[in-house]
């Protein structure tokens, strides 16, 4: 018995050793220079003020509000559009096919070229969008260098991305759906929109969690598409907790930027974990 | 086998020979050197001597002309894609034709990324032989006593005006000479818009504001703002530092000991009240404009000023010609007529990787860039965007307009350095917060007290002590 346990250990060794020596290793390092001024080669250590720096100062702990932002909007509006997106993609148009790899395209192309062609297209005095909406009479918008309108900006951009991957998952999760459901309901004389409700909604929750969780933690992580447009500007208006310490990195305050990435790690820890039990729970009743 | 070793043996005494008695030689030498000669080493000829020197352990390597060594080698330079390089593909021709030496050239972006990509190619050992890279504060953050060789003992490095040599020097050491002539943060105009509005060249801030509101009123562009690019919305701010100076002299010691601070005093917060005061102005797309996009503007008279660093003056020639010189230039105007001066950077540097294994050409081609020779050719690709800060080195007569207006503050003395040349630290949220304070999120005040905190991380990885 206790041979056979053995044996089969062994087959979880190559695993281990990839975990331990590219995860658990460089994690307790990392917690470890968090508590440092480190350049690279020596370090000094300060305990934790490079944590309170971070969570004290304002162009760093507005990355932790940006963050949260940018995740909640970025969710909650993949979740709705992908979710009526899907709705009309599996009703019995003629085009789906087509239009389903149309959906889906954005999340092929590169996030930075996304992201380049996005700062283009809202140019104030050049872009596409304001030309467009000048055509129709109406005022220019300063898409990303309103500080106020910036993030949500980029989180539009982000969903006109990200929203291609909600669709194909919900997309599954309805077909998944058992057709008789509709047929009793059909004959009980519910309308489309009782449908919808009281059938396809709930039916296809599973789906929904796999997109909450995943648009989620994408947006908790998100960095490429706002550094691309706006490398964090103006001023830190769309600053997230990536670009704040991809900063602190790139000045060269490594104990520093190792104290976000631990701040960083916790705060989705904090709310992912959670999120997913939640989620579990719903899901077994 | 033994054999070997004798040709080793040569080899390096030849490089002993030439390291120790060549230099100082060719130095006398250089003077006369003429420009036709232009083909005397050749590849061929080259290939000849290097191997007699080899075999008999001679100390003539190549008989260049005009005294510079002729040995082929090929060296790589990393160079930020701001940074205009037409000068510098000029020296890079002669120096293949005159030394043997092709340089291949990397570009990187510019602003903190591309401090990024040097701080990671240095850390990872993959630096290229020849790194161009800010003089002043921020090459202190390098640690070039660990990467770069030092120069220090060079004879031709005397040549260095000293104010350079500080700016390229770590702990007394010389690491550095410059890429290009020194430039200034400084209020560049279009002379054309000046004359059809009667403005005259302002003496104090009310003054240049009073213009400013003269053109806003005309439906000008009044003052145009290129915060898309991040590191020219600081600029406003650090070109001011001769204002500050003039008012506290012992600012930049203060604010390095900790005991100064921007928030706190008058004169220093001055400079982001004047940011502040900027705003009204700005052309209507300015989160949005870029440093090129700039220099149309400036170009064309789409915008009427321009506060930048005078490097922008050579890309406007390299994009508009001639253009550049419907441009004039004034330092950023104090509260007292009476003393204002320019504030000035001195050119970034070219450094040499200490691990490489062309080090010897390495030095070959600096002592080489900074020859009189090297510099006509400089000079005649791409005008300077300042004076050069080579001893003895003249401003060329068809010198931009601009850079001619420059020359005046130098000649009356009203020069200083910029802050990051005086004191270590330098906030690395600089741009950032100006932006943010441009695009109307922080007063001036707040900016300023920003700043000093920002600052705190600077002097925290520096090992100084603020508390």
């Amino acid at each position: 018995m206790n041979k056979k346990k053995l044996y089969s250990a062994w087959f979880l060794v190559p695993t281990l050793l990839v975990f331990g020596t590219l995860f658990l290793l460089p994690m307790a390092t990392s917690f470890f220079f968090s508590l440092t001024v480190w350049n690279l080669r020596d370090f000094t250590f300060v305990g934790l003020e490079n944590f309170k720096m971070f969570l004290k100062e304002g162009s760093l702990n507005i990355g932790i509000r940006n963050t949260l932002v940018y995740a909640l909007c970025g969710c909650s509006m993949k979740l709705v559009l992908a979710f009526f997106i899907a709705v009309f993609l599996n009703s019995g148009i003629r085009s789906k096919h087509l239009l389903r790899a149309v959906v889906f395209f954005p999340n092929l192309v590169s996030t930075v070229a996304v992201g380049i062609t996005f700062k283009a297209l809202m140019h104030p005095s050049k872009g596409l969008f304001n030309r467009v909406l000048e055509l129709m009479g109406l005022a220019r918008v300063d898409w990303l260098g309103n500080p106020d309108l910036a993030l949500f900006s980029v989180v539009g951009t982000d969903v006109w991305k990200g929203v291609g991957v909600a669709t194909v998952i919900y997309i599954a999760g309805m077909q998944a759906i058992d057709k008789t459901y509709y047929e009793a309901a059909a004959i009980d004389g519910a309308t489309g929109a009782q449908r919808l409700l009281y059938l396809t909604l709930p039916l296809c929750r599973p789906a929904m969690h796999s997109v909450m969780i995943l648009a989620f933690i994408g947006g908790l992580r998100s960095f490429d598409l706002i550094w691309s447009m706006t490398g964090g500007g103006p001023g830190f208006a769309t600053d997230v907790l990536a670009s704040v310490i991809y900063k602190q990195y790139a000045e060269g305050f490594y104990g520093l930027s190792t104290a976000g990435n631990v701040i960083m790690l916790g705060l989705i820890m904090l709310l992912a974990f959670p999120l997913q039990k939640f989620l579990l729970s719903r899901e077994a009743d | 086998m033994k054999r070997r070793y004798a040709r080793l043996l040569a080899g390096l005494t030849a490089v002993m020979m030439l390291a120790g008695c060549g230099a100082p030689e060719e130095q006398k030498n250089r003077g006369a050197s003429a420009e036709g000669e232009g083909s005397g080493g050749s590849a061929g000829t080259a290939d000849v001597s290097d191997t007699s020197a080899a075999d008999e352990g001679s100390g003539e390597k190549g008989a260049g002309d005009g005294g510079w060594d002729y040995q082929e080698d090929t060296l790589t330079l990393l160079i930020d894609s701001d940074a205009s390089q037409a000068g510098l593909l000029a020296v890079c021709d002669l120096a293949k034709e005159k030394l043997g030496i092709t340089v291949e050239i990397e570009t990187r972006v510019g602003g903190p990324d591309g401090r990024n990509i040097v701080k990671t190619r240095l850390a990872s050992g993959d630096m290229s032989d020849l790194c161009i890279f800010n003089s002043g504060c921020l090459l202190g953050e390098l640690s070039p006593g660990e990467y770069f060789i030092d120069l220090s003992d060079e004879p031709w490095a005397d040549q260095l005006e000293d104010t350079f040599r500080d700016a390229a020097s770590v702990d007394g050491k010389l690491y550095g000479i410059p890429f290009a002539a020194s430039t200034a943060g400084l209020v560049l105009y279009n002379r054309e818009i000046y004359e059809e509005y009667q403005l005259k060249v302002p003496a104090t801030w009310d003054e240049f504001m009073e213009n400013c509101e003269v053109l806003k009123e005309n439906g000008e562009t009044a003052l145009i703002g290129s915060f898309g690019t991040m590191w020219t919305a600081q600029v406003p701010y650090l070109g001011d530092h001769y204002n500050v100076i003039a008012q506290e002299p012992d600012f930049a010691a203060g604010f390095q000991a900790g005991t100064a601070k921007y928030a706190s005093t008058a004169a220093a917060l001055r400079s982001f009240e004047k940011l502040e005061a900027t705003v009204p102005y700005y052309n209507e797309d300015y989160m949005a404009t870029g440093y090129d996009d700039g220099c149309e503007m400036l170009a064309n008279g789409e915008g009427a000023h321009w506060i930048v660093l005078s490097g922008a003056l050579a890309n406007i020639y390299e994009l508009y010609g001639e253009e550049v010189n419907k441009i004039g230039g004034f330092a950023i105007p104090g509260d007292d007529a009476a003393d204002n001066g320019l504030t000035v950077w001195m050119p970034s540097g070219i450094y040499g990787n200490k691990n490489s294994e062309h080090a010897d050409s390495i030095k070959r081609f600096m002592e080489f860039y900074i020859s009189e020779e090297a510099i006509q050719a400089y000079s005649e690709a791409l005008l300077p965007e300042g004076p050069y800060v080579i001893k003895g080195v003249e401003l060329p007569e068809n010198a931009y307009t601009a850079v001619k207006d420059m020359a005046a503050y130098y000649d009356s003395g009203k020069v200083t350095t910029a802050m990051e040349f005086q004191c270590q630290i330098k906030g690395a949220n600089c741009g950032a917060i100006c932006q943010e304070c441009v695009s109307g999120q922080i007063t001036g005040a707040q900016a300023a007290a920003k700043y000093d905190e920002d600052c705190k991380k600077q002097a925290l990885q520096l090992g100084i002590s603020w508390e």
